[in-house]
């Protein structure tokens, strides 16, 4: 039973998925060893320290955003608490990159901020009052309210799950809200908290377009233009080293919470539903202004700019191939979500049926392509190819295969499906959870092949996870930057390259019709997922 | 024909290569037979009952069923080429169907089979699930699950049925009445069952055998009665909770002697040579109550239940013994009370070890 087809397939799948991510290493270790002389002679300490600032930074404003506001959802009821509860998510529609073009675009010289401040007040030159947010601090807000959605999605669902007995033992030791916040709320929500944070570092590292927009060298920035710009493998290389360093320890430290996640409570034995308090009067107010500015800011004030601009500049909305656009985006919506459900599926399914120790840890190590950032992942595809392609299909007399993978949809697919691999088998691994093994036993034991099983048993039974799966991939390869931008076949663009290209040429007026539509498609496909998002009992 | 229907030989049961029950051989005569196997909780119950379906393999000994081997240490039916139905404790029904879907989905392997359709209704009833035919299994309680799991594998009409528990959540009060109706399913439809349980109330009523498992051996495997009062190891005494050992003499082919009990006479299930040193099994019912006795000892825990009381009597020499009162005894006796024991003390079957 242990080496069926399910487990040479789970296997290969598993295998294929690490290549990009051995070769990673293999070629970092491969370059050189001395690492000092690096730091001393190049912009590496520069682009630790810039990555750094960014980092910390980033988890303190979204620690801040994201609790805060998961905490007025879910413990009170006030005026638009219920329509905040998942507008609030609206914000993941709006990528770091295209939050970046809505801030300059807003505060720069005789930008929306100044137009504004004309009409309401009459010509003057405002340009020295208005601030300037571009630079670290523009890359730090725009990351900051692209991504806060991460800690209030999870920090959201810890205070659902916290049962109404823990903040009734709170009011028996006569503590304040305050302090039951504090002491006993948040400390319960620790380890989603410190797993949103986890997801928002390793993004916030990964981020390619809204610092490279605003100039900051960080890691990822200088592996692409290492690579791009000096045509520089071997250094781009060098440095993922030390952003997979950065990486790995939050990915340690994001699957250690995890585990403790597990000691939430459940809806059986002892748990009580929770009564949200009426909040009236100021707090009512102050409640309902919190939670609009974040949204207003997350969300509103990118999606109106990009709005304006595009009403403003209606040439650009007819000088861009919209459908173009739109039937690119899909095509690799669509062929991506397939190769990723069909091949996590069997590799979930192989897994569940070999039970194998090996299989196991393989398949947790190839779940490690989520942690690694795309322009990484990309040029390591490219590594490999050329190495492939170098090393055996040229030495056994074969034509090169570089064009099929590399500036190919077919290449495109297969790094985004090591990219987003995790996110698929993750997520169906979470939907197997939920079917006890007695569950395939007695189909087993009521004749069912293992085949049967699967197409009879489990698929009907996780239809609505895969679903949730496809919105979740789609919504991440709509908003993708790095990947598409270096392996898209020539003449080949999606929303996110589009919006990108213009506005690295300076033109972010041609960037907002892009922006708008990958806007628009982003919050269509959180609308659809949001009931799966804010699941509110633990079906 | 002298072959078993069912036969274990020297198997070794495992999970994940650690032993949990070794050598057990035991065999089921006739089809439609009953038996249960009992133990206490982990002890490797569960694992036979997986191995024999399939879900375990084994590397050594055999499991035979209508005379095939099913496995061996070379040999290895699939689950699905078994027709073995296994219920299991937890909830295993599919989760994304209805209670009647899960049960039809057990009723299409019975397909070609006779008398299915009959078998349906009459199980639907009979277990009592009419009224959730048309509910999820996350909509129903616990009980209810494992009796419309409990109907699935029925209405497959297996060769070999396999009950893991099967009414361990099932309500007191409902239990009796759902172990009469599972007695008479089995008895008509004539399935050939292995229940396993800790229970050995349950266990003694439906199974025609009964197998004790301890200690990762099956100690002793008879009818209920041979099990209850001629248990072969102390073990199995222990097990079953239902009686004390004390010191005794042997004294002639009929009799022993207590240093607190006196001479007590009966029948020896084995025989001991004269002047042995034993240990006396004395079960509750093996002692009689006389008010009028003068072999007295003290009331130290008196436990009421129902139709009787189960006195515990402290003797001189410090031993506690169990004596069953009817509860319509005409007075009740107090702790720290004395409470006469009639003599002369006769036994039936003299247990001893």
């Amino acid at each position: 039973m242990k080496f069926n087809s399910w487990y040479l397939s789970s296997f290969l799948i598993s295998f294929f998925v690490l290549i990009p991510i051995i070769t990673v290493f293999t070629s970092f270790f491969e370059s050189t060893s001395n690492y000092y002389e690096i730091l001393k002679n190049t912009f590496l300490i520069e682009y630790i320290l810039n990555s750094l600032v960014l980092l910390i930074a980033v988890l303190i404003l979204t620690f801040l955003l994201g609790t805060v506001t998961a905490y007025l959802v879910s413990f009170y009821k006030f005026p638009g608490s219920n329509f905040f509860k998942w507008a609030l998510i609206l914000s993941f529609a709006v990528p770091p990159y295209i939050y970046a073009y809505s801030l300059t675009a807003f505060f720069e010289n005789y930008g929306t901020a100044f137009t504004i401040l004309k009409n309401l007040f009459g010509d003057a030159n405002y340009n020295k009052s208005i601030p300037k947010l571009d630079g670290m601090f523009g890359a730090i807000i725009s990351i900051s309210f692209s991504l806060f959605a991460y800690v209030y999605i999870l920090a959201r669902a810890s205070f659902l799950y916290q049962s109404q007995n823990l903040i009734d033992l709170g009011k028996n030791l006569g503590f304040t809200k305050f302090k039951s916040f504090y002491k006993i709320i948040l400390p319960a929500a620790r380890p989603a908290i410190v797993a949103g944070l986890s997801l928002v570092a390793m993004e916030t590292l990964a981020e390619f377009g809204a610092v490279d927009f605003f100039s900051i060298n960080t890691l990822t920035t200088g592996i692409y233009n290492s690579w791009i710009t000096f045509d520089d493998l071997a250094f781009a290389n060098r440095i993922s080293f030390f952003l997979l360093l950065f990486i790995f320890s939050l990915f340690l430290l994001e699957n250690l919470s995890r585990q403790k996640a597990k000691y939430h409570f459940n809806s059986r034995g002892g748990f009580k539903q929770k009564e949200k308090s009426k909040l009236s009067g100021n707090k009512a107010v102050l409640a309902f202004a919190g939670c609009f500015f974040v949204f207003f800011m997350s969300f509103l004030f990118p999606l109106s700019q990009m709005l304006y601009w595009t009403i403003k500049f209606p040439e650009n909305l007819f000088d861009l191939q919209i459908i173009d656009l739109l039937l690119n985006t899909l095509y690799l919506v669509f062929l991506s979500s397939l190769v990723l459900i069909i091949f996590s599926l069997i590799s979930n399914y192989g897994n569940r049926v070999s039970n194998n120790k090996t299989l196991n840890i393989l398949s947790t190590l190839s779940i490690s392509g989520y942690a690694i950032p795309g322009v990484i992942l990309a040029i390591a595809f490219i590594t490999f190819i050329a190495w492939f392609d170098e090393n055996i299909i040229k030495s056994l007399g074969f034509l090169s295969i570089k064009k099929l993978f590399i500036g190919s949809i077919l290449g495109l697919v297969l790094v985004y499906f090591v990219r987003f691999y995790s996110l698929a088998f993750n997520g169906i691994k979470s939907g197997y959870e939920k079917i006890n093994i007695s569950v395939d036993e007695s189909a087993y034991l009521l004749g069912y092949s293992k085949r049967k099983t699967f197409m009879n048993i489990h698929i009907p039974f996780l239809r609505n996870s895969l679903l949730f799966i496809i919105i979740l991939i789609s919504l991440e390869i709509i908003r993708e930057l790095p990947i598409t931008l270096i392996l898209r076949p020539f003449n080949f663009e999606t929303f996110a390259t589009t919006a990108y290209i213009s506005a690295s040429e300076d033109l972010l007026e041609a960037a907002a019709v892009p922006s708008l539509f990958l806007i628009l498609i982003a919050s269509l496909f959180i609308i659809i997922s949001s009931k799966y998002i804010l699941r509110e009992n633990n079906e | 024909m002298n072959k078993n229907f069912f036969e274990i030989k020297n198997v070794d049961f495992k999970v994940g290569g650690k032993t949990k029950v070794a050598n057990v051989s035991f065999n089921i005569k006739n089809e439609g037979d009953v038996i249960c196997l009992l133990g206490p909780s982990g002890i490797g119950k569960t694992t036979i009952l997986r191995t024999i379906a399939g879900l375990e393999k084994i590397t050594k000994g055999s499991i035979e069923l209508k005379g095939n081997i099913l496995s061996s240490e070379n040999k290895h039916f699939e689950p699905e080429d078994r027709n073995i139905s296994l219920a299991f404790q937890e909830n295993s029904l599919f989760p994304h169907y209805t209670v009647e879907k899960n049960i039809l989905l057990g009723a299409e392997r019975n397909k070609g089979k006779k008398d299915h359709q009959v078998s349906f209704q009459e199980i639907i009833e009979l277990l009592d699930i009419s009224l959730i035919l048309n509910k999820y299994p996350h909509e129903i309680s616990a009980g209810e699950a494992q009796r419309a799991s409990l109907a699935r594998s029925l209405v497959t009409q297996p060769d070999l049925l396999l009950l893991d528990e099967p009414l361990s959540n099932v309500d007191q009060s409902f239990k009796e009445e759902i172990q009469e109706k599972l007695k008479k399913i089995l008895k008509s439809s004539k399935i050939t069952t292995i229940i396993v349980t800790h229970d050995s109330y349950e266990a003694f009523y439906l199974g025609s055998k009964c197998g004790i498992i301890l200690n990762q051996e099956l100690k002793q495997f008879d009818d209920p009665y041979n099990v209850y009062h001629l248990p072969n190891s102390i073990e199995v005494v222990n097990f079953l909770n239902r009686g004390t050992l004390i010191h005794a003499e042997v004294t002639s082919p009929k009799s022993l002697k207590n240093k607190d009990l006196g001479t007590i006479t009966g029948n020896f299930i084995k025989s001991f040579p004269i002047g042995s040193k034993v240990k006396l099994l004395v079960q509750p019912e093996d002692l009689h109550h006389d008010d009028k006795s003068n072999l007295k000892f003290e009331v130290v825990d008196r436990k009421f239940r129902g139709t009787n009381f189960i006195y515990t009597l402290k003797t001189p020499s410090n031993t506690l013994i169990p004596v069953f009162v009817h509860s319509h005894h005409i007075h009740q006796h107090e702790l720290d009370e004395k409470f006469g024991i009639k003599r002369p003390i006769h036994i039936d079957h003299i247990v001893c070890f």
